[in-house]
């Protein structure tokens, strides 16, 4: 037995839910319109040759957008042996239209009601007999989510597809029926008589794309618009308007007599929850609170304390296990610390150096205050060189007292951490010093920094999950549509936005559904201001090393990359390529739920896991790259191999060295930090992975916060900017998009860097005289009146 | 370099052909590079929707 069943619907009424709980399939599902655009296959599960297809969701089989299209193509061309049509009960006068047409297709039909736990709870009433009498096919009721119902509706639809026939129980009115046939005798009479009906109206609606595939000729063409005139004449509308009014005046029929709603002016829990969510002053408020708190707890509370114990732990020296022994350490150290470390010359010494605005001084004294020992031995490992250089050298009394310190592994159950192991092995068989160093330091150096970082992004996807599929992320697509709309750009833009949270691949290729072209391009070269996921290792390297977890850094991250995409579409659409007025923006918003645990945790898992395996590929090849250009060099004019070498002598340092001028005015003007935002152009975790190879470089926290800026919003990976000449189909606009995203970055950076230290107090003139013209330059573009779309720039087009 | 070594350079470079090969194809076939995950693998991307094509 061989059937094919197509699950057919409108837009996010459970399609891909109850495609996935038929076929045992993990397609992604989302809490808003649109996420499914292309069909997808999949057996149907306690059945043998049946293959069901989920189509993307539609509103009628009129071919308006893509997605409409691919259903459409479908249904009328590869002719499935029956339709499985899902509709959410409750919304279903605008369900049913869809049905209405789909009746029409000569394919057996059976209706699925969705959410009649919802429906129910609502306290309305469906008779699904006296419907399913009505519209001539059976009905069934389902909860797609709860999997109630969903045997019933498979059994329903292979018997229809085995022996079902549905015939269309809505006739039109006079006029039309009588230019229907005369449409159906001269076009296709030649057709199976259970198919004419379909085309029949979709000739009736001048439905350009039927009458190519039919291949009309002229003659036909005249016979049948006489017909479709005076049918137009006799009812004063125009065809299409006709063929949907009566179609909902049919709806409202059949729903009369078994749909019976509570109380039509009550709100819904959603409606109430959408005065608050959505309300014109309150709504970006609300939204910028809570994705401070996502951002929050992924990167500061929660993620931190699973990160620390990734970093510190398995990537790091090693961990007690479930705790024990740590508070007998942290005794042992604090008193040990109390009697050889703490001291009036050591408080006095870090004092001055943090008066003088030495790197990392200011964090050494904190932990000097609150006699932290974990906290200064940390800090001093990462500053304790630059303290030395500026004149605060402290290795005489401080590196003595660390090598004496009580040894963790002295205390309760510990468990030494993969490089530790890994060391450990390679000693045991006598491993070469350069192989151990490329394996240690560079290998599990380098991808072990990016992977101690995947627990916080599993923290941050399943909070944007649980947002995107409760509904929310969907409000705010519309939220945002009043905010872009004020700068040129529609709501539809921020679709590539959200998706781009997770990378900004998919991000840049979901513009795709942004019909005006201009407004594509727009959000092509802004989606990735977005922090995306692999951006995300950066922002907690910066939040926690140099800002010692400090709450607003991470958070503030999302923002700059909003902030970003505003100031962008102000200064864009003022010019001549992008003015013009927004595309419409139309999204239906759906009814919040709760989410199943096991979708959150799929769509997690699918957006994190595909982190790891890039650190076994891309991160591993650049980590080795790393350590290969940084263990070769020239060392007194003789080019030799040294995995100690000074960066400054080897390849990688010689070339960074070069470029790195041009970050001095940013702030970051080092090997190091040239290198890490070279190889970000790679994958931006690789910014992580080149610390964690060449150690980290002290920044003062200012020139830390520019990195990060510019690190943000400058040129994406490799992979989004093939993605970017994708979409963009031309070379010059792909250098375009590239070469404006490098300038805002700079300029950004340079603005921040320079007048932060101006205002706190170690500014020099040239770079605040560059800052305060970059930012005037910028205050003139964003406050400009707009040009005037000329004759001239659309005839570009 | 003893045998040790040489076995763990052989595994090592194996361990790097394999991740080149596997950057290289998935950069070949154009498209979707499949590794961000964001689409949650459900084929309704866009680049998705241009590999059918």
């Amino acid at each position: 037995m061989n059937l094919r069943i197509a699950l057919a619907g409108n837009p996010n009424v459970g399609k891909t839910t109850l495609f996935n709980a038929l076929t045992g399939s993990n397609q992604f599902i989302g809490n808003w319109p649109g996420v499914t655009v292309e069909k997808k296959e999949g057996k149907l599960k306690r059945y043998e040759g049946i293959t069901v297809t989920d189509l993307p969701g539609i509103y009628s089989l009129s071919p308006y957008t893509p997605e409409e299209v691919v259903a459409r193509n479908y249904l009328t061309q590869e002719r499935p042996d029956a339709i499985l049509n899902i509709v959410d009960g409750t919304n279903l006068e605008r369900n049913l239209y869809l049905t209405t047409q789909l009746t029409e297709l000569g394919i057996p039909v059976v209706i699925a009601v969705n959410m009649m736990d919802l429906l129910r709870r609502n306290g309305d009433r469906l008779d699904t007999a006296k419907l399913s009498e009505r519209l001539g096919c059976r009905v069934v009721e389902i909860s797609a989510l709860r999997g109630t119902g969903i045997n019933e509706a498979a059994e329903a639809a292979v018997e229809a597809a085995q022996i079902g026939q549905t015939v269309p129980m809505h006739t039109f009115s006079g006029p039309v029926e009588h230019a229907l046939a005369h449409i159906e005798e001269v076009t296709v009479h030649h057709l199976p008589p259970q198919r004419q009906r379909w085309y029949a109206v979709k000739l009736f609606e001048r439905d350009e794309q039927v009458r190519k595939q039919l291949n009309l000729t002229p003659e036909t063409e005249q016979h049948i618009e006489a017909d479709i005139a005076a049918a137009e004449r006799e009812m004063d509308d125009d065809a299409e308007s006709i063929i949907t009014n009566e179609r909902y005046l049919y709806i409202a029929d059949v729903l009369k007599g078994c749909y019976h709603k509570k109380q039509t002016s009550r709100m819904t829990v959603s409606d109430r929850i959408d005065r608050v969510v959505t309300n014109r002053i309150a709504a970006l408020p609300i939204f910028a609170a809570i994705m401070f708190l996502v951002y929050y707890i992924a990167v500061s509370t929660v993620g931190t304390f699973v990160t620390d114990w990734t970093n510190d732990g398995l990537f790091g020296d090693g961990w007690h296990l479930f705790g024990i022994g740590s508070t007998a350490y942290e005794e042992a150290t604090d008193a040990y610390a109390e009697q050889s470390l703490w001291s009036d010359a050591l408080y006095q010494t870090v004092y001055d150096a943090a008066e003088s605005g030495i790197p990392g001084a200011s964090q050494l004294l904190d932990a000097v205050e609150s006699r932290d020992f974990g906290a200064f031995a940390e800090v001093y490992g990462t500053y304790g060189e630059a303290l030395a250089e500026a004149g605060y050298d402290l290795s005489a009394t401080v590196d003595p007292v660390l090598e004496g310190a009580p040894d963790t592994a002295d205390f309760g159950v510990w468990v030494p951490g993969i490089p530790v192991l890994i060391g450990r092995f390679l000693t045991f068989v006598h491993c070469a010093g350069w192989l151990e160093s490329l394996i240690l330091d560079g290998i599990v150096g380098g991808v072990g920094a990016v992977l101690g970082f995947v627990p916080q992004m599993l923290v941050l996807f399943l909070l944007l999950a649980f947002l995107e599929a409760c509904g929310y992320m969907a409000r705010i697509a519309f939220v945002m549509d009043r905010i872009f709309r004020r700068f040129g750009l529609s709501g539809k833009s921020f679709i590539p936005m959200l998706i781009g949270t997770g990378c900004g691949v998919p991000g840049i290729m979901a513009s795709r559904t942004i019909e005006n072209d201009r407004d594509r391009k727009m959000t092509i070269m802004t989606t990735t201001f977005i922090a995306c996921g692999a951006k995300l290792p950066i922002v907690t390297l910066i939040a926690t090393a140099l800002f010692g977890g400090t709450w607003w850094v991470a958070p503030s991250a999302y923002f700059l990359g909003v902030a970003a995409i505003v100031i962008s579409g102000i200064i864009l659409k003022k010019t001549r390529l992008f003015s013009g007025d927004p595309a419409p923006f139309v999204m239906e918003l759906p009814a919040y739920h709760l989410p199943t645990v096991g979708n959150l945790v799929r769509s997690m898992w699918e957006r994190g896991s595909s982190f790891i395996r890039k650190a076994g590929t891309i991160i591993l090849l650049a980590s080795v790259f790393i350590w290969v250009t940084s263990s070769f060099g020239v060392v007194d004019g003789k080019f030799l191999f040294d995995s100690g070498m000074d960066l400054e002598n080897s390849l990688l340092g010689m070339v960074g060295g070069v470029i790195s001028v041009l970050f001095v005015p940013l702030g970051f003007g080092t090997v190091k930090a040239t290198v890490a935002t070279v190889m970000g152009l790679v994958a931006k975790e690789e910014v992580v992975g080149v610390f964690g190879v060449l150690d980290f470089e002290s920044m003062t926290r200012i020139a830390a916060y520019s990195f990060l800026i510019f690190n943000l919003l400058c040129a994406p990976c490799f992979a989004a900017i093939g993605a970017i000449r994708r979409e963009m189909n031309s070379a010059k606009w792909t250098w375009f998009a590239i070469g404006y995203q490098c300038v805002f970055a700079y300029v950004i950076s340079l603005i921040v860097y320079q007048l932060g230290m101006l205002f706190s107090g170690r500014g020099n003139v040239p770079g605040a005289v560059a800052a305060f013209l970059a930012a005037a330059v910028l205050i003139f573009l964003l406050v400009r009146p707009a040009r005037a779309r000329t004759k001239r720039a659309e005839v570009c087009e | 370099m003893n045998i040790p070594s040489v076995i763990i350079l052989c595994v090592l470079t194996a361990a790097v052909v394999f991740a080149v090969v596997s950057v290289v194809r998935r950069r070949r076939k154009g498209g979707c590079q499949g590794d961000c995950g964001a689409c949650g693998g459900c084929g309704g991307c866009a680049c998705h929707r241009e590999r059918q094509q």
